[in-house]
């Protein structure tokens, strides 16, 4: 029995009164792509908060590799192996596109808070900063203020800056919220490439990045994982459909 | 392969650590600095320069939180406070205990005391960015400036402190009494804290420094600890706000309360502010213009704080990138080979514009005049014309005249605004 990547014991978050998340259970296995989905306001983002240390659970645990992370900051869960992207887009606007994706980098090379390295002579960070530039398709935007770019593309690096520091567990948070169709394809094969043999767990809400990308699929209402399967047992289970298409009353009574 | 490596081997001159081209500006202003004395040797002169020298140094340390690190400080005079005060008592215990240490190296000593109480202060001021460091920055200049009052024996108390810079040992030959000597003192001070503090925006800690000013949540989940990156960041602007106090040591062989209080913290965050934060070159700037400003200006008038306030405030509202900034902008004309499509428009401009100055300016001081002039002493002049205050023959003609003067600007700044929109315009005309 390996350990599980990513393992969440009865995690329980409230704010004041409002019980967000309340008792997720969950494992996700090294190098399988895992989805979370579920209505508005089911808990998702809160969720991935919870994992990466952006909030602190008010109950339960989060385990990596089998260390509980669980009250540790961002940064610790971070050099832990865990990288993230954000919901909204989250870069560093007034820096350039290579710059951006250089700060992904600077903390697993080994720099850290060095002051004793002259940044643009060490040539390994350069070559990696470039290599991954080349392969999220933004070489032409290299020397750009990150700020500057379009909407599609600043989706681009936030993966980018997400995955520059090699973590093996991935989150993305709606990579593809607010984009087109065919900016959507491009981005589910760029994470694709970017995420093979790492753990991915994605939040989404078009159905069919979901299907195409997942091995498994965790369905979060109300901040209850009511199901949680392979992607054909999910889109069968009659407890998904009534949480997404709705149910009358006396059905969720009875 | 083989084309791979070729190309690889072309771009390599670039990637050198230190390339003529970037070295050639700093050679550029160190022989500038050098050749200065030749030509102003006055010692007026000298202590302005050495005033600025001091200036830029403060200026740049302070550039190190706000611009680069995204710290609102409204009391760094601490630090560069505290480094004078304690560079002074090294001074008088080489004066007077025997202590041996040479006078250009005192500004180590100095910086490292500012070091040492920024690691303290950052230790708990540098946990949250934004407010509550500028909260805590405004309590601690106030404390430490309440202290300086209290705390006598270190601090002098109204009359401060005092010593003399020429008795330490001789450094080939020189002891320091000439002005001139230490004007030399102070300018290679200036180029070694300015290229360090260079060199320190272009080390991995400085451009996490940046990525946590920028966005200090997105620096977390790359690995970095933003509290640890700001502290950072905080230890070595102090260590170069201690140099510049050690310099003002040397320089005036004198500290008071004055050199720590909020006033002077407020007018190096406006003086970095004014030369424009987003630049390197931004305080050097600011520095250099203040310090004009100061001296030149205040030889002229009694209100030219009043002057250098409403600059402030028309560049916070109208160039929030400062100097630097105005300058930066011309850039991209310039690339497109532009530029000589605004010196037309600039110079129609230029005639209105400083007569609108000069007029508004005139108004200021008649009015000024008129309050505190005693008895019947009505007689001012003004650009070398003297005339009678009393009455409202000469206050009217200049609100006339700024009147006029104005209004001709507001007319030429549309054709500005196109020349300016055709100069940034990529291609032929529009």
């Amino acid at each position: 029995m390996t350990v599980p990547a990513i393992e969440l014991r009865n995690l329980e978050k409230s704010f004041g009164l409002a019980k967000i998340i309340q008792g997720v259970n969950l494992k996700i296995e090294k190098g399988e792509r895992h989805a979370v989905i579920g209505p508005n306001g089911a808990g998702k983002s809160t969720l991935f908060n919870l994992i990466t240390g952006r909030f602190a659970p008010t109950s339960g645990g989060v385990y990596l590799h089998g260390e509980d992370v669980s009250g540790l900051q961002p940064f610790e869960i971070n050099r832990r192996g865990l990288s993230r992207s954000f919901q909204i887009t989250n870069i560093f606007p007034n820096m350039t596109v290579f710059e951006n994706i250089r700060c992904g980098l600077l903390w697993t090379m080994g720099y850290k808070y060095s002051f004793w390295h002259m940044i643009n002579g060490q040539r390994d960070v350069t070559e990696k900063a470039e290599q991954i530039l080349e392969e999220i398709n933004l070489t032409a935007r290299r020397d750009l203020l990150a700020g500057t770019l379009a909407y599609a593309e600043q989706r681009a690096l936030e993966i980018g800056i997400t995955i520059a520091g090699g973590a093996d567990i991935i989150l993305l948070d709606e990579p593809c919220a607010g984009m087109s169709h065919s900016e959507t394809d491009l981005i589910v094969d760029l994470i694709r490439k970017v995420t093979e043999d790492k753990t991915l767990m994605i939040v989404e809400h078009d159905m069919g990045v979901i299907f195409d990308l997942a091995d498994k699929i965790s369905v979060l209402v109300y901040g209850e994982i009511i199901e949680s399967d392979v992607p054909d047992a999910v889109r069968a289970s009659a407890k998904v459909k009534e949480a997404y298409l709705g149910t009358t009353l006396e059905e969720e009574d009875a | 392969m083989n084309t791979a490596s070729k190309t690889q081997a072309m771009s390599n001159p670039d990637r050198r650590l230190i390339s003529l081209s970037n070295l050639l500006p700093w050679a550029f202003a160190a022989l500038f600095l050098l050749c200065l004395p030749l030509v102003f040797q006055s010692s007026a002169a000298l202590t302005i320069m050495n005033q600025m020298a001091i200036t830029i140094v403060f200026a740049l340390s302070y550039n190190m939180l706000l611009g680069q690190g995204g710290m609102l400080s409204f009391g760094h005079a601490v630090y560069m406070g505290l480094g004078g005060f304690f560079a002074m008592h090294v001074m008088n215990m080489v004066e007077y205990d025997g202590l041996w240490l040479p006078l250009p190296l005192l500004p180590v000593v100095g910086g490292l005391f500012g070091m040492a109480f920024a690691f303290l202060i950052g230790s708990f001021s540098t946990r949250r960015a934004g407010t509550v460091f500028a909260m805590i920055s405004l309590g601690v200049g106030e404390l430490i400036a309440a202290c300086s009052i209290i705390i006598v024996v270190f601090f002098g108390g109204e009359e401060g402190i005092s010593g003399d810079r020429t008795m330490g040992p001789e450094v080939f030959g020189f002891d320091f009494a000439a002005q001139s000597e230490v004007y030399y003192l102070t300018v290679i001070w200036l180029l070694v804290a300015t290229a360090l503090m260079y060199l320190f925006s272009r080390t991995p800690i400085g451009r996490i420094a940046n990525a946590v000013r920028d966005n200090e949540e997105r620096a977390e989940f790359l690995g970095y600890s933003q509290r640890r990156v700001r502290w950072m960041s905080f230890i070595a602007s102090g260590f170069f706000a201690g140099v510049a106090g050690s310099l003002f040591a040397i320089n005036f062989e004198i500290l008071t309360e004055e050199n720590l209080n909020l006033a002077t913290s407020g007018s190096i965050l406006l003086i970095t502010f004014l030369g424009g934060v987003g630049f390197f070159i931004g305080p050097i700037i600011g520095a250099i213009v203040f310090t004009l400003l100061q001296t030149v200006l205040g030889l002229y008038t009694e209100i030219w704080s009043l002057y250098l306030g409403i600059l402030f405030v028309a560049c916070v509202m109208f160039f929030p990138g400062g100097f630097a900034g105005i300058i930066a902008m011309h850039r991209r004309p310039l690339a497109l080979g532009k530029l000589n499509l605004l010196v037309g428009p600039y110079l129609k401009v230029a005639i209105p514009a400083i007569t609108s100055v000069l007029s508004l300016a005139a108004i200021l001081e008649i009015s000024f005049h008129k309050r505190h002039s005693f008895g019947d002493d009505h007689e001012m002049s003004l650009y070398g014309i003297t005339f009678n205050s009393d009455g409202y023959q000469a206050l009217a003609l200049t609100v006339v005249i700024a009147a006029i003067s104005l209004f001709l600007v507001s007319r030429i700044l549309p054709s500005i605004k196109a020349a300016w929109d055709e100069a940034n315009h990529a291609g032929d005309a529009q």
